[in-house]
């Protein structure tokens, strides 16, 4: 599959403070490509590198085919952009914004209003189109500021925290496009704190941490590294060291931690060891409670970066 | 020839954009208009109430002599004279209405026929060191004045006055011209200006940054935007100094050529300082910090090259010195700077041009900054 973004050894140096150090990973075309990190990770400045908003101090960078300092405007007129803020002119309406935006990205042509229509009506904003944005909601401005990225067809999107601020019904609306997006062959780099919302949309996730890349791979792939399941046991007493010491020891179990009164184990490999696990526990409490479940993002993100995503 | 037929059509949205969103924004706009105004008022204001020092003159004797006395003193146009009694103007006086009293005695004519030495009282309110200096210079310029009409056979030396001007220009007409300038200054500043600063505070900005657009096509946009408002500005300005104080363009194409150049001017001017400090509400003082001290420099009150070399040469390195040139010779007639006057709009053209430049650049460097 060609590539649609590749990083080499990209850094971004503000005085001192290392923004992004040595960066390097490739996003493939037609890929939904999901950026997390927690703030300050080095999220915005590898996209602001990515479309031309700021130069990196060392390494390179490709979009597309074009190198991002040397074909910076075949950068950008290839890239479709939601900034997190929309960046929409609020005491404008919607038509007069789209209509701006075709200015700017040379959309001309007798073509260009029923597009303009179509794309209206694609976000569910054709009735809208006459009122002022200041009026809209904020999953309406998510929205339109959808509608006016695709406008000039680029082949790139970049989608900075998509659903920020958005409620329920409408961020489902939002993955429901973003979705389509890749149905239609285009690559998105999105941007996301919800992790949910990265599970579901991102074919390959990246992980930042103080401008550093801490894992790459498919959400799924990132859940087995981390474990294959948690297990979580209530117990009558809370068990003693001894007794975690031992659940420790037992062959497939990568992690133990006594939280709450309740016992959290991540178990690796093929082979279930629950009834092994049982089998123990029993000798010295009693079973009140037991779930097991896939490991979720936040534990995953927890356990690479130290700090929790929302940090 | 595709690429300049994008720039074009990026130039006209970015404009009408600015236009539509300054309307939309009653208080900018509103501001925007009403402070190169207010700046015009307040500026005539001071020309107006500074001009001739109130003098009473109490007329002892009515001889023929004393009466052209009389009018001597009020064709020294120094003074606005009020004829009046003794105690009047005393009375005047302890008011703090008049600056002096100008006595002419009872025995005037007399005394001017027997030629005895006359003494003329004059009672001065020497609290306020111009209108005592107007007063000191003035009083014997008349009594000059008066001689020389009076008795010419006796006044054998005087000045043979070759004018360089067909007519004389009032300290009013001169000033009232320089006003105009600092107006559109004011007005330029603040009008590109807050256009700027908004598309940062609203973030916008990187609708404008993120498009494959030149950056120079989306400054000369913005310029346009906030020449198109500051147009009504200008009028109002323009239209006050012409119509209201009947100060009249001698070369009206040229006062109409000048104008778009130096709202051009000054609405770059206006553009760089909104892309540097990206707020409005640091624009509008910013806007008045600047227009006050650059105006003082720049020859608003006579030509510069009349005060300090030192002045003179800062006053050369900004654009307002060649603006209030190109206005007074397209009001006046006048040539107020060494520099020829298509050598004064070529400069103005430069400085225009480096303007935007620099602000593109601003724009590219602070728009990466964003």
């Amino acid at each position: 599959m060609p590539v649609a973004i590749e990083l080499r050894e990209l850094t971004k140096r503000f005085g001192t403070f290392v923004a992004l150090d040595s960066l390097s990973l490739s996003v493939q075309r037609g890929e939904i490509f999901g950026l997390l990190g927690p703030n300050g990770s080095g999220k915005t400045t590898t996209v602001n590198i990515l479309s031309g908003l700021s130069r990196p101090s060392a390494g390179s960078a490709t979009v597309l085919g074009y190198d991002i300092t040397r074909d910076t405007r075949a950068v950008r007129a290839s890239l479709g952009a939601v900034p997190q803020e929309t960046a929409l002119y609020e005491e404008l309406t919607a038509w007069t914004n789209m209509v701006f935006h075709a200015d700017l990205y040379n959309v001309v042509g007798h073509d260009r209003n029923s597009r303009i229509l179509k794309l209206l009506d694609l976000v569910q904003l054709t009735d809208r189109r006459d009122s002022r944005v200041s009026t809209f909601s904020g999953g309406m401005k998510r929205r339109l500021a959808l509608a006016r990225a695709l406008l000039h067809d680029p082949q790139l999107l970049y989608l900075d925290e998509p659903t920020l601020g958005v409620d329920v019904q409408s961020r489902r609306a939002l993955w429901d496009y973003i979705l389509g997006l890749k149905q239609q062959g285009k690559t998105v780099l999105l941007t996301t704190n919800y992790l949910e919302e990265a599970n579901t949309l991102c074919d390959r996730l990246a992980i930042l941490d103080h401008g550093k890349l801490v894992a790459l791979d498919t959400a799924t792939a990132l859940k087995q590294r981390y474990g294959d399941m948690v297990i979580d046991l209530e117990l009558d007493p809370v068990p003693s060291q001894s007794l975690l010491g031992d659940l420790r020891a037992l062959p497939g179990v990568s992690e133990v931690v006594l939280s709450d009164g309740h016992v959290h184990l991540t178990t690796t490999g093929q082979r279930s060891v629950t009834g092994d696990i049982i089998t123990l526990v029993a000798k010295q409490s009693t079973v009140r409670s037991i779930s097991q479940r896939e490991p979720n993002l936040d534990e995953i993100f927890l356990h690479l970066t130290g700090t929790a995503l929302r940090d | 020839m595709l690429d300049v037929a994008y720039s074009l059509r990026v130039i006209r949205a970015v404009a009408l954009n600015d236009i539509r969103s300054a309307l939309t924004e009653r208080l900018f706009t509103s501001v925007s208009i009403l402070l190169p105004l207010n700046f015009l008022l307040l500026f005539l204001l001071f020309v107006l109430t500074g001009g001739q020092a109130p003098t009473a003159v109490v007329m002892d004797d009515t001889g023929p002599y004393a009466e052209q006395f009389l009018q001597a003193l009020q064709g020294a146009r120094s003074f606005t004279i009020v004829r009046s009694t003794a105690d009047e103007a005393q009375r005047l006086m302890q008011q703090g209405r008049i600056v002096a009293i100008v006595t002419v005695p009872a025995d005037f004519d007399a005394a001017l026929q027997s030629g005895q030495t006359i003494s003329l009282p004059v009672i001065v309110n020497n609290l306020n060191v111009d209108y005592t200096n107007d007063i000191r210079r003035a009083v014997p310029l008349a009594i000059t004045s008066f001689y020389a009409h009076a008795f010419p056979d006796q006044v054998v030396v005087r000045a043979n006055e070759i004018d360089v001007h067909a007519q004389d220009t009032g300290y009013i007409e001169y000033l009232s011209v320089s006003i105009v300038v600092v107006s559109l200054l004011v007005g330029g500043l603040l009008q590109a200006g807050t256009n700027a600063a908004r598309e940062y505070e609203t973030g916008t900005i990187k609708e404008l940054l993120l498009a494959p657009a030149d950056r120079w096509a989306i400054e000369v946009g913005k310029m346009l935007g906030a020449l198109a408002l500051n147009v009504l500005s200008a009028a109002v300005v323009v239209g006050v100094v012409v119509l209201g104080l009947g100060v009249r363009p001698v070369h009206l194409p040229e006062m109409l050529g000048y104008t778009l150049l130096v709202m051009l001017t000054f609405v770059s001017l206006g553009l760089l300082a909104g892309t540097l400090v990206r707020r409005r509400t640091a624009v509008v003082p910013l806007s008045i910090a600047l227009s006050l001290p650059i105006f003082f420099i720049s020859g608003a009150f006579g030509p510069v090259q009349w005060g300090s070399a030192a002045l003179a040469f800062i006053s050369r390195l900004q654009p307002v010195y060649y603006a209030i040139a190109v206005f007074q010779y397209a009001f006046h007639d006048f040539e107020t700077t060494p520099s020829s006057l298509s050598l004064n709009g070529l400069l103005l053209l430069t400085f225009t041009v480096v303007i935007v430049v620099a602000s593109a650049i601003a724009l590219r460097r602070r728009g990466a900054a964003q």
